[in-house]
């Protein structure tokens, strides 16, 4: 390796920590690029065309309606990854939140019924919470009042949600151990008020195992993801994803139509596999000391 | 011991309680009720509001919750549906066995394997073993369970006509057909916590061999095996812990597992509820989740008090 390429992969926690930012890199492209990329449109039925095997024309070949499955899995990409993604969001700003305070005002009633209460609610495994409260608020697009919501955007919505115990756990842990430090001491006798320590000095200290934890859940949360959306009750057709392409699939596993489930499932192993890298590296990197393994949803 | 033991009864009584009161709020506070949905959307307002009489829904919504769960703890009844009228403590009765033996077959292989497993590579480290141990841990964290089983159905079952694709075979026609149908679905249920398992007894059981009494018991000339039965004992403490964690979370995932190869078990009828929008039964079905996956969760506690004193005694 030359030196360039292992100061690169020292940043990732080594070479197996760079492929997995390799393979997330390539995912986010596809994900943004989508209708740049995807050859053609991903919901373009074309009776002419069905049930193609793969080949020159079709990489990935065709679906029951004539359906480009490399453009579906390309755009696939699109709906896993702002799923997970914009339910990590929701996590970190809930649990982060949380966590510090609980770790800050460390002993008092505030961080026993914060602590207790993620407990309870960690009490029960992430998909089976999924599934129920999806099935509280229903399937399809959501209506509050005014507002309309995407089925991906309510099932990210309470994902994150479901997020939020795990990440405050980790922050709670780091910021329970800074708040007791010397430093912040230092800035209370100054006169420095709470929020201002648990923001610029607390908050900084306890980012790095979230990173962390963070990246794992992404690969969690495309799997649960693909596993909501499998079952018909997460992102709804005709808009693609890995999830509900498989469900499709389904139907057509009899007859020896493989394409149409080996290459969105793939791609679910390939992001997993990416993230679940990417986040060990970046453990080994930024959190050695906390080197154990995580147990997914 | 018994202090323990009453102590996490206690807290994950509070989970129980607490799980079911986030539960019950929710499905009571969506918009569409159950006179709705059973009614139909032109009912006339006295028609709902009688019906949400007959049904006591009418009553504040903590004294719905207490009757509810009177009737849970007293009776052991998780109610009527108020959509189907079906009773529910049968519906349960009907399908949990089937979701139960699945989950049980995977977890009693998955324990087996990863021991074993992780057990061998731990003690050959960097043999064969070791390397094949890993790259199973590895690949099978990796691949989601329902789309491995879909692939093992093209290929164990479509191409070749070694498994049924799907179903169920009843127990009491013939053994032999049965167990041919659990096994896909059992082995795809297990095999993320296989890996999981296999690593975790393998990192634990290398970082108690690196301890000093080790050392002091090979020393003494205890022999290997004696030695290595001392290490297990406290190495499991932590596999333990997941596993029983791991009990719960295949329920989980038997609801996916269950829908790829059209098994009629839980998952059937809480997706059915789901689609009737039948909440009463939703809520049942996902209480009774909690409920197995916090005695698990207790039983993996006990089991861990007893291989490791120290963990019983207060801190």
């Amino acid at each position: 390796m030359s030196r360039f390429a292992r100061r690169l992969a020292n940043n990732f926690g080594g070479g197996s920590g760079l492929l997995g930012a390799v393979i997330v890199l390539t995912l986010l492209v596809l994900a943004v690029g989508a209708p740049w990329i995807a050859p053609r449109d991903p919901l373009q039925v074309d009776i002419v065309n069905q049930m193609q095997e793969p080949g020159p024309g079709f990489w990935f070949g065709t679906d029951q309606s004539g359906r480009d499955v490399l453009s579906r899995v390309i755009w696939g990409a699109r709906a896993s990854i702002s799923v997970a993604a914009v339910a990590v969001v929701i996590g970190m700003a809930g649990g982060v939140s949380l966590g510090l305070i609980a770790g800050f005002f460390r002993g008092g009633w505030i961080e026993q019924i914060t602590m207790r209460f993620l407990e309870a609610i960690a009490a029960i495994p992430i998909l089976i919470w999924a599934i129920a409260l999806v099935g509280i608020f229903g399937v399809g697009d959501g209506h509050w009042g005014p507002f309309t919501l995407g089925s991906e955007l309510k099932l990210s919505m309470l994902l994150g949600v479901l997020y939020i115990p795990t990440l405050a756990r980790v922050t709670y842990t780091t910021a329970a151990v800074e708040s007791q430090a010397y430093y912040v001491l230092a800035r209370r006798l100054q006169g420095t008020s709470s929020p201002r320590i648990i923001l610029s000095d607390v908050l900084p200290n306890c980012l790095s195992p979230v990173i962390v934890q963070s990246t794992l859940l992404l690969a969690i949360g495309i799997v649960i993801e693909a596993s909501v959306s499998f079952v018909g009750l997460g992102v709804q057709p005709p808009t693609p994803s890995w999830g509900n392409m498989l469900a499709d699939a389904r139907n057509y596993l009899l007859s020896g139509d493989w394409w149409l489930s080996v290459f969105p499932g793939a791609a679910i192993s390939l992001s997993v596999v990416g993230f679940n890298l990417l986040g060990d590296g970046l453990r080994d990197r930024l959190d050695p000391r906390h080197a154990t393994a995580a147990l997914a949803t | 011991m018994a202090a323990l033991f009453l102590r996490r009864a206690g807290l994950s009584l509070l989970s129980l309680l607490l799980v079911s009161l986030v539960l019950f709020v929710l499905t009571r506070s969506i918009p569409d009720s159950p006179a709705r949905i059973v009614l139909g959307e032109d009912a006339t307002a006295a028609a709902m509001a009688q019906f949400d009489r007959d049904h006591g829904l009418d009553r504040p919504i903590l004294v719905q919750y207490g009757r509810w769960l009177e009737g849970i703890v007293l009776h052991g009844d998780l109610g009527t549906s108020f959509t189907t009228g079906l009773r529910m403590n049968r519906q349960v009765a009907a399908t949990l066995p089937v979701t139960l033996e699945l989950v049980i077959v995977a977890f009693a292989v998955s324990i087996v394997i990863s021991l074993a497993l992780g057990t061998l590579a731990a003690v050959l480290r960097d043999s064969v073993v070791d390397y094949g141990a890993r790259l199973i841990a590895v690949l099978g964290v990796s691949v989601p369970g329902f789309w491995l089983a879909i692939v093992l159905i093209i290929f164990f079952a479509v191409d070749r006509d070694w498994f049924p694709p799907g179903g169920i075979a009843p127990l009491a026609k013939d053994w032999r057909e049965h167990l041919r149908s659990i096994a896909l679905p059992s082995f795809c249920l297990g095999v993320f916590y296989m890996a999981v398992l296999t690593r975790m007894t393998r990192s634990s059981l290398l970082d108690v061999l690196g301890l000093d009494y080790m050392r002091t018991a090979r020393a003494s000339g205890l022999r290997a095996g004696r030695v290595l039965a001392y290490a297990l004992r406290n190495a499991l403490v932590p596999v333990v812990t997941i596993a029983g964690m791991s009990f719960g979370h295949m329920f989980g995932w038997a609801l996916i597992i269950e829908q790829v190869f059209n098994i009629d078990g839980l998952s059937r009828a809480l997706l059915t509820a789901i689609q009737m929008r039948d909440y009463a039964m939703v809520q049942a079905v996902v209480m009774v989740f909690t409920f197995v996956f916090v005695i698990a969760n207790l039983c993996a506690d006990m089991l861990n008090a007893s291989l490791n004193p120290r963990l019983a005694s207060p801190a």
